[in-house]
């Protein structure tokens, strides 16, 4: 009897616990939703999302540039670094002697460790100038560097080790029967890995470039330094953005002395939350998909 | 907490490696862990005892940055029980930060708004100082812009209104194609409100490309020939040498609108002289401003004490920082306000 209760009982802990942690979100949602909720009083949802001015004093609040500088902005740095990525958990998991692996692994989780301020501060001193310099005359524009190019290098450089350590683990756990069987088959190397591996893998890798993307929709401080922070809607690579998080960080100053900021400073929040809750969602029934046809 | 991590590890480790005597290990670690746990709280109580006490917090303006540090020493020195810990952020930082109450002092480097002062803002001004223009020692057209200075008119031209936007329209020449890199801050600060003060409009109305603090924007306009920025006096002078920050030159406000700077509008060649601009009068205000330090309420105990030192003894560290002292009257008056006697 003390033994079932016992049991009961720390389930029924566990279950709280569980419960707890996971309502947080709902928490959250609701929170942001009650304090941003003065904004919609004299504007419509529509006006708000899909108008470009944004002059607080005068009452106006369009949070389209910041919308658009937020996915721009990850988009790029994931079409950055996704293929890199890949190609280097790759290399690391299937073709990388283990002295190299053993040399490379620990640089990749000192990188994941580096704080974004150190990753805004060298994005200012060397991806700015750059693209300033160089690569602006290459190709034909002019810039101050402070762009959604350089906001993009930085995101990307700062989600590598992220999505590399853990696409790596993903495919070396995948069984080397598999790959056997694919060699017996007398398939290559890269044959076995992009029809075998990669394919037995390619859940795990989705769930890798979902973490990996969360990270870079809420990383604030590092694209913030670099990114321009101009509340208009880019129209090139090279013009400056201004993404939800660093809307945020940069007005949270200003929420005490303008009238309704401060709602809208929560809706912005309340935005971010909503846009990335609306990636994992598709991303998480991506991988559902592929899971299923694997089967 | 370290210790802790550190010991994990070697407990999992040993109770894989042999089965038999991992049972007085771990025991044995156990009791170091506890040992170790109870040590650190009694150490933390004792520490937050302390801190409850005699710290003093501070956040907020970068203008403010570099006195403070300054009055933190010299006080820390007279004063060796009062811990003093600063960070910067922008004038709205300090200001959200004194409002909620998590530091005992906001900096803040503009004029405090009506709506601060409804939510119970309590300040007393301490410095004064300035905003200036800087632009790239490499500008393609710097010897026009220290010659002639640049008119109030033509920089809201180029903040504001946007409608100027190469060298060349800047001095009336337009052979000269290069385009104005205009920079801004992005934080909420008072640099930045300070001067947008003095064009008559706000931070939000300024154009440009927004960076992130004072000394990232004295960098980006250090790094582009065609960047124009402004800062506060101690961003772009070196305190060294005195002189402007390598890599920047000031622009000279043609203050009587008459296209050439004169001798009484030519003081920016080192911090002294601008310094000096300042308490004459010469430099107008704004861009020059008083500095303030923020509380909810009133300030208390062992803060009212330090701000009470900074607006007597403290003055007389401001010169040698890069910063205006108040007059004794001006003085007088905020020692007033603080005990409360306005």
């Amino acid at each position: 009897m003390n033994r079932k209760l016992k049991n009961t009982i720390a389930s029924k802990l566990m279950l709280l616990a569980t419960i707890s942690s996971t309502s947080l979100v709902f928490i959250m949602a609701f929170v942001l939703y009650r304090k941003s909720v003065k904004i919609f009083s004299n504007r419509s949802l529509i006006d708000l999302l899909l108008k470009s001015s944004w002059a607080p004093t005068k009452g106006d609040f369009g949070f389209y540039p910041f919308i658009t500088s937020t996915v721009l902005v990850t988009g790029l740095a994931m079409s950055l670094s996704i293929p890199l990525c890949l190609l280097t958990a790759i290399y690391l998991s299937e073709y990388a002697p283990s002295k190299v692996r053993g040399i490379i692994k620990p640089i990749l989780d000192l990188l994941s460790g580096i704080p974004s301020v150190v990753f805004g501060l060298w994005g200012v001193s060397f991806v700015v100038p750059i693209i300033r310099d160089y690569i602006s005359q290459f190709v034909g524009v002019t810039t101050t560097g402070y762009c959604l190019l350089s906001g993009g290098i930085v995101l990307a450089l700062m989600v590598f080790p992220i999505i590399i350590s853990v696409s790596d683990e993903v495919l070396r756990s995948v069984p080397f029967e598999v790959r056997e069987a694919s060699f017996s088959l007398g398939a290559t190397k890269w044959q076995t890995v992009k029809y075998a591996v990669i394919r037995r893998a390619l859940p795990g890798i989705i769930a890798a470039i979902i973490l990996g993307f969360s990270r870079a929709f809420g990383e604030t401080m590092a694209v913030l330094m670099v990114v321009g922070n101009v509340a208009k809607v880019p129209s090139s690579l090279f013009d400056p953005a201004y993404p939800l998080p660093s809307l945020i960080a940069n007005n949270y100053g200003e929420m005490m002395s303008i009238p309704l900021y401060d709602s809208a400073i929560m809706f912005a929040a309340l935005l971010l939350m909503l846009v990335i809750s609306f990636f994992s969602i598709i991303a998480r029934i991506i991988q559902l998909k592929i899971e299923r046809r694997s089967l | 907490m370290i210790v802790v991590s550190f010991c994990l590890p070697n407990l999992f480790g040993l109770s894989r490696a042999s089965n038999k005597w991992v049972f007085n290990m771990n025991y044995k670690y156990i009791g170091i862990i506890s040992i170790l746990l109870i040590i650190s709280i009694f150490t933390y109580n004792t520490f937050t005892y302390v801190e409850s006490k005699n710290t003093i917090t501070i956040s907020g303006a970068w203008a403010l940055y570099p006195m403070m540090i300054k009055w933190s020493e010299e006080y820390q020195k007279i004063n060796p029980n009062v811990r003093i810990e600063i960070s910067a952020g922008g004038a709205g930082k300090g200001m959200v930060d004194a409002l909620a109450g998590l530091v005992d002092i906001g900096m803040v480097s503009r004029e405090i708004y009506p709506e601060e002062i409804n939510r119970g803002a309590f300040w007393v001004s301490v410095v004064k100082d300035a905003v200036i223009s800087t632009v790239n020692r490499d500008n393609p057209i710097l010897e026009d812009i220290l010659e002639k200075g640049i008119k109030r008119s033509i920089f809201i031209d180029i903040y504001v209104h946007g409608n100027i936007t190469t060298w060349g329209q800047v001095i009336g020449n337009p052979k000269i194609t290069d385009e104005i890199h205009l920079y801004t801050r992005s934080d909420s600060c008072g640099a930045a409100e300070t001067w947008a003060n003095y064009m008559g409009y706000r931070q939000e109305d300024l154009k440009g490309i927004a960076v992130y603090g004072d000394p990232g924007v004295a960098e980006a306009v250090k790094n582009d020939r065609l960047g124009i920025g402004f800062n506060n006096i101690n961003y772009a002078y070196d305190a060294k040498t005195n002189l402007p920050v390598e890599g920047l030159m000031i622009v000279p406000l043609d203050l009587n609108e008459d296209g050439e700077v004169n001798e009484n509008e030519d003081f920016y060649e080192n911090r002294n002289s601008i310094i000096n601009a300042i308490i004459i009068g010469a430099y107008p205000s704004p861009p020059a401003r008083e500095l303030n330090l923020v509380t909810k309420d009133s300030f208390t105990g062992a803060t009212k004490d330090f701000v009470r030192w900074i607006l007597t003894e403290g003055q007389n560290y401001a010169l040698e920082t890069g910063y205006v002292p108040l007059s004794s009257e001006r003085c007088a008056e905020w020692l007033k306000t603080l005990e409360g006697q306005k």
